[in-house]
C-alpha cells in the first residue's frame, strides 16, 4: 500500500513538472509569435520614460535574453529555493516557493494567489455542497420513482440545466434577483468569512445557486443512470431476497455502488473548479483566481500565468490522487 | 418469447424465406422512432442546421443585413433601442442592438453558423484523434497504453480555457493560406478539437479494452489477420455506436465552449456576430435592453438542448441494456 | 474609462515657463461646471464609500499619474501648494497647503523658495521638516523604483548627475544639491532654466513629505505615512483600503480643508457596471475615477426626471480620436487620409461614446476647455455624417478610386472603442474603404502593439483608436505628446501614433519661447490647424463625463483643477 502511494505521488510530481513545462513553453512562445522581443517584454516592467539602454539592461537582469530552457530552469529553481529580482537599485527577495514576480503589479505572484484563493474556495466549496446534495438526492429519487411525474420533471429541469451556459444563467439571475427584485447581493460583492459569516453567505448565495444548478443537473442525470444500472444488478436482488428492508437495500447497497463513479467525477470537478471558476467569477465579478488568471493570460503576464496554472494543476492532480487512493483503499485489485 | 417461438414454428422452416435478423442499427432506429422527445430533439437539430445553412435567405426575407447600422432605431440620447422590450417589431423580430441599432434577429441567425460550424468541425477533429488514439491504446496495451494514457492525463490536467484564451490571442493575420474570419475559425476548431480529444479517447479506450477480449477478435487473429486489419475491419465497426453517441454528446459541449470563448472576447473578431460575443456585449445593457441578452442566450440554450435530447435518445436507443 | 493623463516632462515644463504666475486661464468656456455647491453641509460623521473599477497605479505619492489619484491624495498628504477645493474657476487656482504661501521666485525665476507652516506633523506625531519634503522629491526622481509618476522634477531641477536617494552616498540621503534646506521650515529649489510656473510642480504629490525612517521604497505604498486629515487604517493591496481620521492633523494649520466623514472606504477592481449600479442603488457614494457613469446607467438615469437632477456634466480636457498612421500604405498619401476624414460619420462616432452626453462632436484636436482653443472644421459634411462624394474625389487623387483595405485597432477592454471601430467600419465602407477590426489588450496597447511603429506597420494598423487628456488644461500639455514627431520611439510606448510634420515640430519649439500668452495660444491653434490639414488624425468627440451624485452626498461640486468631483470637500448624510 505504501509503495502504491509513493508511486502515485512520484507520478503526480512528474505530471506537475510536465504541465508547468508545457505551460512555460506555450506562454513563452506566445508573445514571441506575436513579434515581441526580450526588450519589449522588459519594457513592460519599467516606466515609459526609460531609455533603450536601461530597458536592455533590465532585459538581461531579468533573464529574458537567456534561452528558454534556462529560463524554465530558473523558474523551477525559484520554486524550490526562492529567487531574487532586481531592476536596478532595488532588489526584491521572493521566498520559496517562488512562483514568480509580476512587475506589472509589483507583487510576487504567490501571495496574490493565496489572497484570492479563499474566494474561489468559498465559491467552489459552497457550490459543491449544494450540488452534491441536490444532484444526488434528485437522481436517487428519480431513479426510485422512475417514470413518475417527479422523475420526468426533474430530468427535464436537469436537461435544461446542462444546456444553459453559466454566464447566461448568471446574468439572468443577476438581473432578476439582484436588480429587479433586489433580494440578493449585486455583482462584485464578496465579504471574507472571518469578517462576517452571514454576509459572506449572502454575497455568495446567487453565485452558489447558479454554479450548483449547472452541476446538480449533471449529477442528477448521472446518479439516476447509475442507480438504475445498479438497482438492476444481481446483488440487489440478493439483498432483497435476504429480506433486508427496502431503504437498506437502496441506500446501503444500491447507492453506495452507484456513488463510486460519481465521487470520481466529483473529485475531478472540484479540482477543476478550485483551479479557477473562470466563467462564474467573470459573470459575478468575484475577485478569485479565475478572474486573476484571465487577466494574466490576456495581458501575457507569464509569471502570473505560470503561478495560476501550477496552483490549478496541483488541485486537479491532488484530486485525482485522492480519488485513486480512495479506490485503492476500497478495491484491492487496484493496488497491483 | 412467444414471438420467437412462433417464428420458429411459422417462420422460414415452414415458408422457406430467410430470417430477417435485425441489426443493432435497425433496432436502434425502431427505438428512436418511438422516443418522441428524442425525435423532437432530432428535428430541432435538423431545423437548426437548415437555419444555419440558409441563413442568408432567411435574413434576406425576415430581417436586415447583420452588419448594417440603423441609427433611427436607437434613441440618440440614451443609446437604447426605441420601443418596447428593445424595439421588437415586425421589422426587427428580436429588436435592435443598443448604440448602433443592428438587427438582433439577423445576428442571432448568422451566429448559428459560427457556433454550429466550429462545434461540428471541432467535434470531428476530437473524434478522429480520440478514436484513433483510443483504439490503438486499448488494443495494443502495454507501453503504448501507458504512454498515451499518461498523455491523456496531462491534457486533462490542463486549464483548457486559459490555453484557449492565450492561443486565440496570438494569431497572425495570415497563416496556412487563410485570413480573417476563416483563419480564426480554423484556429478555434483546432484549439477546441485538439484539447477535447481525451474525452473521446478515454471512452473509446475503455470500449476497445473490453472488445479485444472478445472471441471474434481471437477468431480473426487465428485466421491470420494482421493488427491493422483487425483494427479497421473488426473493432471500428463495433465502436461505431459509442463513437456516434459520444460525438453527438460532444457537440453541445463544444457549442458551449465556443460561446464561452466568444464571451471572454477571444473568439471570432467583431463585427462578425457570435452568440457568446453578443452575450458579452449585452452584459453592459441587460438592465435596459433585455432583448440583447435574452435572444442569444436562448439561442445557445435551445441549440444545446436539442443536441442533448437527441444525443440522449440516441444513446438509449443504441444501448442494448436500456429498457 | 479612466482619466488618463500622461504628458511629456518637457512639454509641461514649457507650459509653466510661459504660463506666468497663476493658473491656467479661468475655466470660462468650460461648459457644464456646476456653478455652486450641491447639498452644502458642515455636518461631520459617517463613512464615505468609494470604488475603483481598476486599481491605483500607486498610492505612493511619488509614483502616481492619474487625475483622480492626485485629487484623492490630498486626503492623506499635503503638498507645498494645491488646487483650491472650491467650485468653478476658483478650483483651478493654486493655494498654499504645506507652505505658508505660494512660492517666492528669484529675479530670474531659476530659484524658488517656500516656507513651511509650523505645527504640521506626520501621523505618528513626528514634526514635518523641510528635509522630509526634500527627501520626498528626491525619491520621486528614481524612475526605476517609481516608474509611474511624472518626470517634471527630473527635467526641471539642476540635478548634476543625482539619480536616487537609494544610491545616495550622503549619510542622510539628502545629497541633491538642487534642493536646499537651510532650516527646518525653509526649502529652496534650484532650476536649470527659468521656469515661472514652478508652483504647478509644487502642487504635484511628489512634494508630499515622506519620513526617511519609514521609507521602504517600492513597499511604501502599502502604508503611506499621512500628513493629511486621514490616515490609512487598512490596506489590502488590489482589494480595498480604509482610512480614518488622523488625530495628528491639526485644523489650525490647514485653512483649506474641512474633512467631514469619519471614515473612508475604497473598494478596488470592482466591475464598472457594478459600480454604476451601486451608485444608483445607494450602496456606493463615489466612483473614484471620476470619468462618469457608463451607457447602461446613463440610460437609466437620464430617462427619469428625479434622477436626472442628480447628474453633472463635466467637460474634460480630453479628446477621443482615431490616429491615421502614415506609416501604413496607402495612408502615406495625404489624399487617402483626407478621404477617411471626409467619409467618416462623426455623428456615429459620437454615438459610440454615448451620444451628446458622452461628448461634443470634435472637428479639430484642441478640446474647447483649453484656453484659447478654437473650433473649426476643415472637412465639413451635412450633419457631420460624412461626405462620400468628397471622399471619392480624394480617393481618386491618391490612386485608389475604388477604396482600399486597412486595419483598425482598439483597446479590447473598452466597449466604446469597439463601438467606434464598428461604426467607422460601417461609415467608411460607403466610400469603399474596408476596415479589418483588430482588438489588442489595454495594458500593452501602446507598448507592444499600436504604439510600437514596427508592429503597427507589420500588422497594417492604418487606423488606431485612442484618446488623450491633458495633464493640465493647457495647449502644450495637450498637443506635444500627440504631434511632436521627435518623441516617437522605435521601442514602443508612443502616444504619437503617426504624426510626422517638421512644420508642426517647429511651431511647438516656437511656442516654447513665446512669452505672451495670447500669442502662444494662437500658436496652439495653428498647430491644431496644421495637423488637421495634414490629415493625421480623425477627431471623434471632446469628452464629457456624466457624473452621478447619490442624494446622500453633501458638499458636491466639480473641481476645475481635476474636472471631476472634488474629493476634499465631500461628506455624507448616511450615518
Amino acid at each position: 500500500m505504501g509503495v502504491y502511494i509513493l508511486r502515485r505521488m512520484i507520478a503526480a510530481v512528474l505530471l506537475l513538472l510536465i504541465v508547468t513545462a508545457a505551460t512555460f513553453v506555450v506562454f513563452f512562445l506566445v508573445p514571441r509569435l506575436a513579434g515581441a522581443t526580450p526588450d519589449d517584454l522588459a519594457s513592460r516592467y519599467v516606466g515609459r520614460t526609460a531609455s533603450p539602454q536601461v530597458i536592455h539592461q533590465i532585459a538581461i537582469n531579468l533573464g529574458f535574453t537567456d534561452p528558454m530552457w534556462v529560463q524554465y530552469g530558473r523558474f523551477v529553481k525559484g520554486l524550490v529555493l526562492g529567487a531574487e529580482y532586481s531592476t536596478g537599485p532595488t532588489t526584491v527577495h521572493c521566498p520559496a516557493p517562488c512562483l514568480g514576480y509580476s512587475f506589472l503589479t509589483q507583487n510576487p505572484v504567490l501571495p496574490d494567489l493565496l489572497d484570492r484563493l479563499p474566494v474561489t474556495m468559498s465559491l467552489a466549496a459552497g457550490g459543491a455542497l449544494i450540488w452534491l446534495l441536490a444532484g444526488v438526492l434528485t437522481g436517487v429519487v428519480s431513479a426510485l420513482r422512475r417514470g413518475s411525474v417527479f422523475d420526468r420533471a426533474a430530468m427535464g429541469v436537469a436537461l435544461a440545466g446542462v444546456s444553459l451556459p453559466i454566464f447566461f444563467t448568471g446574468l439572468l439571475a443577476l438581473s432578476v434577483f439582484s436588480y429587479w427584485l433586489g433580494i440578493t447581493a449585486p455583482g462584485g460583492s464578496y465579504t471574507p468569512i472571518n469578517d462576517n459569516p452571514l454576509r459572506w453567505a449572502y454575497d455568495l448565495l446567487l453565485p452558489w445557486i447558479t454554479l450548483a444548478f449547472l452541476y446538480a443537473a449533471a449529477y442528477a442525470r448521472l446518479t439516476r443512470a447509475g442507480m438504475l444500472d445498479t438497482m438492476g444488478e444481481d446483488f440487489i436482488r440478493t439483498a432483497r431476497a435476504k429480506g433486508l428492508p427496502e431503504h437498506t437495500v437502496v441506500l446501503k447497497h444500491g447507492l453506495r455502488a452507484a456513488l463510486t463513479p460519481i465521487l470520481t467525477i466529483f473529485g475531478l470537478d472540484l479540482g477543476l473548479l478550485l483551479g479557477g471558476a473562470i466563467l462564474t467569477e467573470s459573470t459575478y465579478s468575484l475577485p478569485g483566481i479565475g478572474k486573476y488568471s484571465v487577466d494574466a493570460v490576456v495581458n501575457n503576464d507569464l509569471p502570473k500565468v505560470l503561478g495560476v496554472v501550477l496552483v490549478g494543476s496541483i488541485f486537479i492532480i491532488v484530486a485525482n490522487l485522492v480519488v485513486d487512493l480512495l479506490y485503492a483503499v476500497v478495491d484491492p485489485r487496484v493496488r497491483h | 418469447m412467444g414471438a420467437t417461438y412462433d417464428a420458429r414454428v411459422s417462420g422460414p422452416e415452414r415458408d422457406g424465406t430467410a430470417i430477417q435478423g435485425r441489426s443493432l442499427w435497425q433496432i436502434a432506429w425502431e427505438r428512436l422512432k418511438r422516443d418522441k422527445v428524442a425525435l423532437g430533439g432530432g428535428i430541432a437539430v435538423v431545423t437548426l442546421m437548415l437555419v444555419a445553412i440558409f441563413a442568408p435567405v432567411i435574413v434576406a426575407v425576415l430581417g436586415h443585413p447583420p452588419l448594417e447600422f440603423h441609427y433611427d432605431k436607437v434613441d440618440p440620447d440614451l443609446q437604447v433601442p426605441r420601443g418596447h422590450f428593445g424595439g421588437i417589431s415586425p421589422d426587427f423580430l428580436f429588436g435592435a442592438e443598443p448604440v448602433n441599432g443592428r438587427d438582433v434577429f439577423s445576428r442571432v441567425v448568422y451566429g448559428s453558423r459560427i457556433s454550429l460550424l466550429i462545434a461540428f468541425l471541432a467535434t470531428l477533429l476530437s473524434v478522429l484523434l480520440g478514436t484513433v488514439l483510443g483504439v490503438i491504446t486499448g488494443y495494443f496495451g502495454g507501453w503504448v497504453d501507458t504512454l498515451i494514457s499518461r498523455t491523456m492525463d496531462v491534457f486533462l490536467a490542463f486549464p483548457l480555457l486559459l490555453f484557449a484564451i492565450a492561443l486565440a490571442g496570438v494569431v497572425p493575420d495570415r497563416a496556412f493560406g487563410l485570413t480573417g474570419d476563416a483563419l480564426r475559425i480554423a484556429l478555434l476548431v483546432f484549439i477546441i478539437g485538439f484539447f477535447n480529444w481525451p474525452y473521446i479517447g478515454r471512452i473509446i479506450r475503455g470500449q476497445a479494452l473490453s472488445l479485444r477480449e472478445r472471441e471474434f477478435i481471437d477468431a480473426a487473429r487465428s485466421l491470420g489477420a494482421g493488427s491493422p486489419r483487425i483494427l479497421f475491419a473488426e473493432m471500428l465497426p463495433n465502436l461505431a455506436a459509442p463513437i456516434l453517441v459520444y460525438s453527438t454528446l460532444l457537440i453541445p459541449t463544444n457549442i458551449l465552449f465556443e460561446a464561452a470563448l466568444s464571451f471572454l472576447g477571444v473568439g471570432v473578431r467583431p463585427p462578425t456576430p457570435t452568440w457568446g460575443g453578443m452575450l458579452s456585449d449585452a452584459t453592459h445593457w441587460f438592465q435596459i435592453a433585455p432583448n440583447f441578452m435574452l435572444f442569444p442566450g436562448l439561442a445557445i440554450f435551445l441549440t444545446v438542448l436539442a443536441f442533448n435530447l437527441f444525443g440522449d435518445g440516441l444513446r438509449d436507443a443504441l444501448d442494448p441494456r436500456s429498457r | 474609462m479612466r482619466t488618463n493623463r500622461r504628458a511629456a516632462a518637457l512639454a509641461a515644463l514649457t507650459v509653466f515657463m510661459l504660463a506666468g504666475c497663476g493658473g491656467p486661464g479661468p475655466a470660462g468656456a468650460n461648459s457644464g461646471t456646476s456653478g455652486g455647491i450641491h447639498n452644502p453641509s458642515d455636518a461631520r460623521g459617517g463613512t464615505l464609500r468609494y470604488a475603483n473599477s481598476g486599481d491605483w497605479d500607486s498610492l505612493d505619492p511619488a509614483d502616481t499619474y492619474y487625475a483622480y489619484s492626485w485629487n484623492f491624495a490630498r486626503l492623506y498628504g499635503r503638498s507645498l501648494v494645491m488646487f483650491k477645493p472650491a467650485p468653478g474657476a476658483l478650483g483651478a487656482t493654486l493655494v498654499p497647503d504645506l507652505a505658508e504661501s505660494l512660492g517666492h521666485p528669484s529675479e530670474d525665476a531659476k530659484t524658488w523658495t517656500y516656507t513651511l507652516r509650523p505645527g504640521v506633523k506626520f501621523e505618528d506625531g513626528t514634526p514635518v521638516t523641510s528635509r522630509d519634503v526634500k527627501y520626498a522629491v528626491e525619491r520621486s526622481l528614481d524612475k526605476a523604483t517609481f516608474p509611474n509618476g511624472p518626470t517634471y522634477f527630473n527635467d526641471v531641477l539642476d540635478l548634476q548627475g543625482y539619480t536616487s536617494p537609494y544610491a545616495d552616498p550622503d549619510s542622510d540621503k539628502l545629497g541633491l544639491k538642487a534642493i536646499e534646506t537651510p532650516d527646518d521650515r525653509t526649502i529652496v529649489f534650484h532650476l536649470r532654466k527659468a521656469f515661472s510656473g514652478f508652483d504647478y510642480l509644487a502642487q504635484t504629490p511628489a512634494t508630499m513629505p515622506v519620513p526617511r525612517a519609514k521609507d521602504t521604497g517600492s513597499k511604501y505604498r502599502a502604508h503611506v505615512f499621512s500628513t493629511g486629515p486621514y490616515l490609512f487604517q487598512t490596506n489590502e493591496l488590489g482589494k480595498r483600503f480604509t482610512m480614518v481620521r488622523n488625530p495628528q492633523w491639526d485644523p489650525a494649520t490647514d485653512p483649506h480643508r474641512r474633512p467631514l466623514p469619519d471614515r473612508i472606504t475604497v473598494d478596488l477592481n470592482v466591475n464598472a457596471d457594478d459600480i454604476d449600479d451601486r451608485l444608483l442603488s445607494g450602496d456606493l457614494d463615489v466612483s473614484v475615477e471620476g470619468s462618469g457613469i457608463g451607457p447602461s446607467a446613463q440610460g437609466r438615469v437620464l430617462g427619469y426626471q428625479g434622477r436626472r437632477a442628480n447628474t453633472d456634466s463635466a467637460s474634460v480636457a480630453r479628446l477621443w480620436f482615431t490616429a491615421l498612421n502614415a506609416d501604413v500604405a496607402p495612408l502615406d498619401n495625404i489624399h487617402c487620409r483626407k478621404a477617411v476624414l471626409y467619409a467618416a460619420d462623426r455623428a456615429g462616432y459620437q454615438r459610440a461614446y454615448g451620444g451628446p452626453t458622452g461628448g461634443e462632436i470634435a472637428t479639430n484636436m484642441l478640446p474647447p476647455v483649453i484656453p484659447g482653443a478654437q473650433r473649426f472644421d476643415l472637412y465639413p459634411s451635412p450633419k457631420h455624417m460624412g461626405d462620400i462624394a468628397m471622399a471619392k474625389t480624394e480617393l481618386a487623387q491618391c490612386g485608389a478610386p475604388n477604396g482600399f483595405t486597412t486595419g483598425i485597432s482598439y483597446r479590447a477592454e473598452r466597449p466604446k472603442e469597439k463601438a467606434t471601430a464598428e461604426a467607422l467600419q460601417q461609415s467608411l465602407a460607403r466610400a469603399g474603404i474596408k476596415l479589418e477590426i483588430k482588438p489588442y489588450p489595454l495594458a500593452d496597447y501602446l507598448r507592444l502593439y499600436a504604439g510600437k511603429p514596427d508592429f503597427a506597420k507589420a500588422n497594417n494598423l492604418g487606423l488606431i483608436v485612442y484618446g488623450w487628456g491633458a495633464d493640465w488644461p493647457d495647449g502644450y500639455g495637450f498637443l506635444s505628446q500627440l504631434v511632436d514627431s521627435r518623441v516617437i520611439r522605435s521601442t514602443g510606448g508612443n502616444t504619437n501614433l503617426g504624426v510626422r510634420d517638421p512644420a508642426a515640430d517647429q511651431m511647438l519649439d516656437q511656442a516654447l519661447v513665446t512669452t505672451d500668452p495670447v500669442a502662444r495660444q494662437q500658436i496652439w491653434v495653428s498647430i491644431d490647424r496644421r495637423v488637421m490639414e495634414d490629415a493625421f488624425a480623425l477627431p471623434g468627440v471632446w469628452a464629457k463625463g456624466l457624473l452621478y451624485r447619490p442624494p446622500n452626498l453633501t458638499n458636491v461640486f466639480i473641481s476645475d483643477g481635476f474636472q471631476m468631483y472634488d474629493y476634499l470637500a465631500l461628506g455624507t448624510e448616511r450615518r
